[in-house]
C-alpha cells in the first residue's frame, strides 16, 4: 500500500495511524451527506476547515462555518466530535452534516487531504473500530448487512448480531472448548498431584462442544433465508398460469405471458417482500416432454430450481383437471389449483386461486410467509452463521471429531487447532487474508 | 575453597582499594547462579561469584527433588546443552519415577527425590573445583555503572567487584520478608538475612520491581510419623538418570502419601484472620498452581481432601517435607492442621512452614538473552525474573551465562526458539507477556509439545552443546546412533506391508487380540492406541531389538507422526517466511492488529528480515503471526 508523504509525515509525528477522510453517505447529488474523519490528527484537521470548532465538547452538535485552506468559505455544516477511546472506531473522530452536493462533499475532502488526511479505504473505519477492539469481526459483518438490510428481518438479524448475539454464541462455544482442554491439559500436567480425569467426562465435555458446533450449523439454512432471502419456487405443467402468478405476485409485468404451452423456457428470478420476509421469487418453464434442446435446457433447470427450493409452489389449472396427482408431505410444497374462475366445480379443501378474479392471491401471500417464517422463528435470539462463520465451524468440528480416541497430548493439541479456527472467526488471530475477505465487501466511509 | 587465580584476573589498585576484576561477576550460587557461573567459567571467561554464604551454595530451600512433568523437560534439556543440574539430581538422588508414564513420550516428566544436603555439598564441590571461578563472601548492594554499562558491584563493605557482565540471580532475597503467621521477619529464606540495598539500586536504574511471594510447608521429624496410616509410593522398577554423565541410578528411599481429613476445613476457616494470607499483611501475589493448604481450604471448599506426599529430605536425616501442606499459619494452627492428618498425630516439627514476599524485575525489561535492555552487561537469571522452582532459575541461569559470555568472547551465543526447546518457551513468555504471578513451566505452554518430548532433547539440542564446547564429540555421537536406530527402525515400520491373509489374521488374532481386515503396514497398526507394543514387539520388524525405552519411543513417535507433520508443515512455513526479506517501504500501518508499541518499533527499526524483527522487544508471536501474513499478501501481489 502506497502512502502520500504528508500522510506518512503526520503518522510519524502523531507515532501511530494516520487520519483518514471519507464521505459515509452514498455518492451523488442528495439533501445531506455525512463526511467521517478519524485518527489522532483529528482535532488538527479539524481546525484547518474551521479555526474555532469547539473539539473540547465532544458528543455534541454544532453548527460550524467550514473554510478551506485559503479562507475561502465553504459551507455551514453541523459538527459532532467525538473523543478517544468513545468513538465508532476508538480513535478521536468527527462528523461532519453537509449539504448533499458532491462539489461540497469533494472541497470539504480535498480540504482535509491537502492538509493531511488520507482517502479512506473500503471498510477503513469498521477495520480500525475492530483494530481498537470497539467491536469483533463477526459484529463488523454485521455492520455491514446492516446497511444493506432491505427487509425487516434482515435488519433484525444484522442488529441482533451487531450487539453481539452470535459473537456470544462463538463466545460460549469457545468457553465450552476451553473447559474440555483445561480437563485435558490438567491431567497432563498435574498427574503429580493425582489429578485423574475420567473418560466419561471428557467424552461429556466433547459432546457438548460437537453439539453447540451442530447447533450452529443448523442456522446455516435460516442464515441464508434471512440474508438472501427464502427461493419460492413456482412449478406445474406449461400453461398453468406460472408467469401470470409470478406477475401477479411481483404485481408487475416481469415475465412474458401467451396463451400457447411453452412460453417460459428460462428461470426467472425477483425480489420481493412479504410481510417484512425477503423472498426471491422463481418462475420456472413449464413441465413436459420437451420440444427442442432450449426447452430441455429449462426443463433441466426448473428441476433444479425445485430441487433448492425452500418452498414449492405447485400449480395445477383448474381447467386441466386441477386435483393434484400425488401429494407430497410436508411443509415444502403447496398444491395449488390456478384458473380456479374456469372451475366447474367447487374447489374445497384445496387452495385455489385466479390471477384474473384475484380469488386466494392474499391466502397464497399468508401461506408462504408461514412457510418461510417458521424456520426463522426457531432462530435463537436471532442468531444464524454465514458462510464465512460455517466454513470454520465444519473445520472445527473436524479437529474435534477425533480427538477422544488420540492420547490426550495430541488431543490437546487438536483442539486448540480447533479454537485457533473460532478466533479466527472472531478476528482474534489476525490473518490478514480472512480480514481481507471479510472487509473486501465494504464501501468506503464504514 | 576460594580463588584460584587466572590468567586473565587483573588486580588494579585505586585510591589504595583494592579493585579487581573478572569477565562476568555472577551475585548469587542458587541454581541460577551456579549454571550460569559454571557455564561462563567452562566457556573460558573468568567468573567470581559474591554470594551471601559459602555454606548456602547449591541449597535447596523448598521440596527435596528436582524435575517433573515440564520441570523434568527443563532439566534433560539442560543436560543436552552441557548444564550440571541433572547431574547433580542424578547423584543425590534417592528416589526416581517418571510422570505420565503411562502416555506418550512428549509428555514423560522424569522427577528425582533427592537428598539435598548431598545436592548441595556436590555443587559446593564443583564451584571450588571449577577453574576460573573465584567465591567471594558478602552482599551485592549496588550494581556499578560506567559508561553507561553494567561493569560491577558494590559490596556492603564497599569494596567493588569488577566485571564487564554482571548476573544477578538472587533469589527471593530482594527485599525479602518472612511470614509465620503474625511473626514477620525480614530475610530471604529461613534463618538467611534479605538482601535490601540493592532493589534500590535496580529501582534507581530505572527498572519496574514487582512484589510476589511463595511458601514452603513444615518439616517433620521421621521418628514421629505413623507410618502404618500412610500408602507408600515406590521409586520406578527400571529407574533412569537425567544426565548423559550418568551410567544408572538406583532407588534407595520410599515417599509416602496420605490425606488430609474434612475437619481441617473448619480449623482453617476459624483461623484465617490469623493467616497472613488472608488478614492483608501479605500483598505479594503467589503462584496459583501451587496453592498453600489455607488457598486450597478457600478456593475449592468442596473438596473434601488433599493429597500430602511425604518426602525425606535426605537419604537418612530426621527432616521430612510435607508437600502439599504448604502453610503460612501460625505455628500454633499448623500443629493443629498437620496433626489432624492420619499419621501425623505425633508429628514432632523441625520446622514450621513459611511464607516468604520478595522483589522481582518484571521480566518484560530483559531480552532474550536475558540482558536488560536498558542497562547493557546487566543479566537477570533465576527467581529474581519472577520464575519459581530450581529448574526454571537453571535453564535461565545458563542462559545468561552463556549469552554474557559470549558476548565477551566474540562468539555466538544462544538463543533457543518456542519449537525448539522447553527453554525457549520459558525464555520467550518471560520476556514477551505480563505475568502477574510467580511463572513455572507446564507441558501447556509450549504449542509444539509433541516435538518437545524429552525423548528427542539430544536431538534438538546437544548440538549446541558441542558448539559451546561443553558436551564432548564423543558423547554426542554415541547419542546421535541412537536417535538414528529409532529412526531406522521407525522407517522399516512404515514400510514393512501386511496384508490381511489367513495365516496372519490368525497371528493378530491369537497374540495381539485384533482382527486384520484390509492391508496396512505395521506402522499403520501400531498408531492403533488399543495394540500394546511389547505384545508387538515379538511380531514387528525390528521393534524386538530395540530396549523397551526406544521401543515406547517408537511407537510414540509413530502415534503422533501425522499431527507432527502437520505441525513441522506449518513450522517450515514459518521458517521459510523469517528468511524472506521485509521492503524498506513495507507498511506497518496496513497491518489491522498490531499493537501501537510493536509498531512504533517496527518503524523505528525497520528489520530487514522477519528472523530480525521475532529479535526485537515486545514482539510476540502473534504479532509475527500477523507480519509474516501481511508480508507473504504482499509477495502475492
Ligand atoms: C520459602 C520458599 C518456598 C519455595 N517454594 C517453592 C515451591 O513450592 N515450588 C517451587 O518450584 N519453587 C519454590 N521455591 C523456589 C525455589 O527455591 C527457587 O525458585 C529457586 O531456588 C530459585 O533459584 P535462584 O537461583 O533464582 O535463587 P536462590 O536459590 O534463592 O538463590 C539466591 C542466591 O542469591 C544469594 N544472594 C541473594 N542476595 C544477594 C546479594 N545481595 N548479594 C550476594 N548474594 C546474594 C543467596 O545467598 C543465594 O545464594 C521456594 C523458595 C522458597 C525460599
Ligand atoms: N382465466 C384465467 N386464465 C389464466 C389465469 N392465469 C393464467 N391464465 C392464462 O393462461 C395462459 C398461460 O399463462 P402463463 O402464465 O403463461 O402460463 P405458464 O404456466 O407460465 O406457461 P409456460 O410458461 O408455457 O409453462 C395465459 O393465456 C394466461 O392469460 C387465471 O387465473 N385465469
Ligand atoms: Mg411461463
Amino acid at each position: 500500500m502506497v502512502k502520500d508523504s504528508s500522510s506518512g509525515l503526520s503518522s510519524a509525528l502523531s507515532g501511530g495511524a494516520d487520519t483518514i477522510v471519507a464521505r459515509a453517505t452514498a455518492a451523488g447529488a442528495c439533501a445531506l451527506a455525512v463526511i467521517r474523519v478519524s485518527g489522532p490528527e483529528t482535532g488538527r484537521l479539524a481546525r484547518v476547515l474551521c479555526p474555532k470548532i469547539d473539539m473540547e465538547t465532544p458528543w455534541r452538535a454544532a453548527v460550524v462555518r467550514l473554510c478551506d485552506r485559503s479562507g475561502g468559505f465553504l459551507e455551514t455544516a453541523v459538527a459532532i466530535p467525538y473523543r478517544a477511546p468513545k468513538s465508532y472506531t476508538g480513535e478521536d473522530m468527527l462528523e461532519l452534516m453537509v449539504h448533499g452536493s458532491p462539489w461540497i462533499v469533494d472541497a470539504v475532502v480535498g480540504t482535509m487531504i491537502s492538509a493531511g488526511a488520507r482517502h479512506a479505504n473500503p471498510g477503513e473505519f469498521t477495520r480500525r473500530a475492530v483494530a481498537n477492539g470497539k467491536m469483533d469481526l463477526v459484529q463488523a459483518e454485521a455492520v455491514n448487512e446492516v446497511v444493506h438490510a432491505e427487509t425487516a428481518w434482515q435488519a433484525r438479524l444484522a442488529r441482533e448480531q451487531l450487539h453481539g448475539a452470535l459473537s456470544r454464541e462463538f463466545g460460549a462455544l469457545k468457553e465450552e472448548l476451553i473447559v474440555f482442554l483445561a480437563e485435558i491439559e490438567g491431567s497432563l500436567d498435574f498427574e503429580e498431584q493425582g489429578a485423574v480425569v475420567n473418560q466419561e467426562v471428557l467424552r461429556k465435555a466433547h459432546e457438548g462442544c460437537v453439539s453447540r458446533i451442530d447447533a450452529l450449523l443448523d442456522t446455516t439454512a435460516v442464515g441464508v433465508r434471512v440474508r438472501e432471502g427464502a427461493r419460492v419456487v413456482i412449478v406445474g405443467p406449461p400453461n398453468s398460469g406460472k408467469s401470470t402468478l409470478f406477475n401477479a405476485l411481483l404485481a408487475r409485468e416481469r415475465a412474458i405471458v401467451t396463451a400457447a404451452p411453452g412460453t417460459t423456457r428460462d428461470v426467472l428470478e425477483a425480489d420481493l417482500e412479504i410481510e417484512g420476509l425477503p423472498v426471491i421469487l422463481v418462475d420456472t418453464a413449464g413441465l413436459r416432454e420437451a420440444a427442442d434442446l432450449a426447452e430441455a435446457e429449462g426443463i433441466r433447470r426448473a428441476e433444479q430450481e425445485e430441487a433448492r427450493a425452500d418452498v414449492i409452489l405447485a400449480l395445477h389449472a383448474a381447467d386441466e383437471g386441477g386435483a393434484p396427482q400425488s401429494q407430497e408431505v410436508g411443509d415444502r410444497r403447496l398444491d395449488i389449483v390456478s384458473k380456479v374462475d374456469l372451475a366447474n366445480q367447487r374447489m374445497d379443501g384445496i387452495l385455489a386461486i385466479s390471477c384474473v378474479t384475484g380469488e386466494g392471491l392474499d391466502r397464497l401471500r399468508e401461506e408462504i410467509h408461514r412457510r418461510v417464517s417458521e424456520p426463522m422463528m426457531s432462530i435463537t435470539a436471532g442468531v444464524a452463521v454465514n458462510a464465512r462463520h460455517a466454513n470454520a465451524l465444519v473445520r472445527a468440528r473436524e479437529y474435534l471429531e477425533g480427538v477422544l480416541l488420540v492420547p490426550r497430548e495430541v488431543a490437546a493439541l487438536e483442539i486448540r487447532s480447533g479454537m485457533m479456527v473460532l478466533d479466527e472467526v472472531l478476528g482474534e488471530v489476525d490473518d490478514e487474508d480472512v480480514l481481507e475477505a471479510v472487509f473486501s465487501a465494504f464501501c468506503v466511509g464504514k | 575453597m576460594s580463588s584460584r587465580p587466572s590468567s586473565r584476573l587483573f588486580v588494579l589498585v585505586n585510591e589504595g582499594v583494592a579493585v579487581r576484576k573478572w569477565d562476568v561477576v555472577v551475585v548469587g550460587a542458587g541454581h541460577a547462579g551456579i549454571e550460569a557461573a559454571m557455564v561462563t567459567a567452562r566457556m573460558g571467561a573468568t567468573v567470581c561469584i559474591v554470594t551471601l554464604s559459602r555454606d548456602t551454595i547449591g541449597q535447596m530451600p523448598c521440596n527435596p527433588a528436582a524435575g517433573g512433568i515440564g520441570k523434568g523437560h527443563l532439566i534433560i534439556e539442560l543436560d543436552a546443552l552441557g548444564g550440571i543440574q541433572g547431574w547433580a539430581a542424578d547423584r543425590s538422588g534417592i528416589q526416581f519415577r517418571r510422570l505420565n508414564a503411562s502416555r506418550g513420550p512428549a509428555v514423560w516428566g522424569p522427577r528425582a527425590q533427592c537428598d539435598k544436603e548431598r545436592y548441595s555439598q556436590l555443587m559446593r564441590r564443583l564451584v571450588a573445583r571449577a577453574r576460573n571461578m573465584t567465591v567471594i563472601e558478602g552482599e551485592a548492594r549496588e550494581i556499578v555503572i560506567e559508561k553507561g554499562r553494567a561493569s560491577g558491584v558494590r559490596l556492603a563493605s564497599g569494596e567493588v567487584i569488577r566485571g564487564a557482565c554482571v548476573i544477578l540471580t538472587t533469589g527471593t532475597f530482594l527485599g525479602g520478608v518472612i511470614h509465620t503467621g503474625d511473626d514477620r521477619q525480614e530475610g530471604g529464606r529461613f534463618g538467611e538475612r534479605p538482601s535490601v540495598g540493592l532493589g534500590k539500586s535496580l529501582r534507581g536504574l530505572g527498572l519496574e520491581l514487582r512484589r510476589f511471594k511463595t511458601g514452603t510447608p513444615p518439616r517433620l521429624h521421621r521418628r514421629s510419623i505413623d507410618y502404618s496410616k500412610l500408602e507408600t509410593q515406590e521409586g520406578d522398577d527400571n529407574p533412569r538418570p537425567f544426565s548423559w554423565r550418568t551410567r544408572s541410578v538406583v532407588n534407595r528411599a520410599v515417599c509416602w502419601v496420605g490425606r488430609t481429613p474434612e475437619m481441617i476445613r473448619d480449623i482453617i476457616k476459624e483461623n484465617l484472620d490469623r493467616s497472613p494470607l488472608f488478614s492483608g499483611r501479605i500483598d505479594g501475589v503467589g503462584p496459583r498452581y501451587c496453592p498453600s493448604i489455607e488457598d486450597k481450604i478457600v478456593r475449592f471448599p468442596h473438596h473434601k481432601e488433599h493429597t500430602v506426599f511425604l518426602e525425606p529430605e535426605t537419604l537418612n536425616g530426621p527432616s521430612m517435607y510435607v508437600n502439599g501442606l504448604s502453610t503460612s499459619l501460625p505455628a500454633d494452627i499448623q500443629e493443629l492442621v498437620v496433626r489432624a492428618v492420619p499419621g501425623f498425630e505425633e508429628a514432632r516439627f523441625l520446622r514450621y512452614g513459611y511464607a516468604v514476599e520478595y522483589d522481582v524485575v518484571a521480566p518484560k525489561q530483559v531480552g532474550h538473552d536475558l540482558q536488560v535492555s536498558t542497562v547493557p552487561g546487566l543479566y537477570l537469571a533465576g527467581q529474581i525474573m519472577g520464575t519459581s522452582g530450581y529448574e526454571e532459575a537453571a535453564a535461565l541461569g545458563f542462559i545468561a551465562g552463556t549469552n554474557a559470555a559470549a558476548s565477551l568472547l566474540g562468539a555466538e551465543g544462544l538463543r533457543l526458539g518456542r519449537e525448539q526447546a522447553y527453554i525457549g518457551v520459558l525464555v520467550d513468555d518471560l520476556v514477551n507477556r505480563e505475568h502477574r504471578e510467580p511463572y513455572r513451566i507446564f507441558t501447556s505452554r509450549a504449542e509444539h509439545r509433541l516435538l518437545l518430548g524429552v525423548d528427542s532433547a539430544t536431538e534438538r539440542l546437544m548440538a549446541e552443546g558441542v558448539r559451546l564446547g561443553l558436551v564432548p564429540t564423543g558423547v554426542f555421537h554415541v547419542e546421535q546412533e541412537k536417535w538414528e536406530r529409532r529412526r531406522r527402525v521407525g522407517l522399516l515400520l512404515e514400510s514393512s506391508a501386511l496384508s490381511p491373509n489367513r495365516l496372519t489374521r490368525e497371528q493378530f488374532r491369537a497374540s495381539l487380540g485384533v482382527e486384520l481386515r484390509n492391508p496396512t503396514t505395521w506402522a499403520g497398526i501400531l498408531r492403533r492406541q488399543d495394540i500394546d507394543d511389547r505384545q508387538a514387539a515379538a511380531l514387528a520388524p525390528g521393534l524386538g531389538a530395540l530396549s523397551p525405552e526406544d521401543r515406547a519411543i517408537v511407537v510414540g513417535q509413530l502415534r503422533y507422526s501425522g499431527y507432527v507433520e502437520r505441525h513441522s508443515r506449518e513450522r517450515s512455513r514459518i521458517e521459510r517466511l523469517r528468511h524472506i526479506p521485509i521492503p524498506g517501504d513495507f507498511s506497518y500501518q496496513a497491518i489491522i492488529g498490531l499493537s501501537r508499541e510493536v509498531l512504533e518499533e517496527m518503524e523505528r527499526v525497520r528489520p530487514k528480515t522477519l528472523a530480525e524483527a521475532e529479535r526485537l522487544a515486545g514482539i510476540t508471536p502473534a504479532a509475527m503471526a500477523l507480519i509474516a501474513g501481511r508480508l507473504s499478501a504482499a509477495r502475492r501481489e
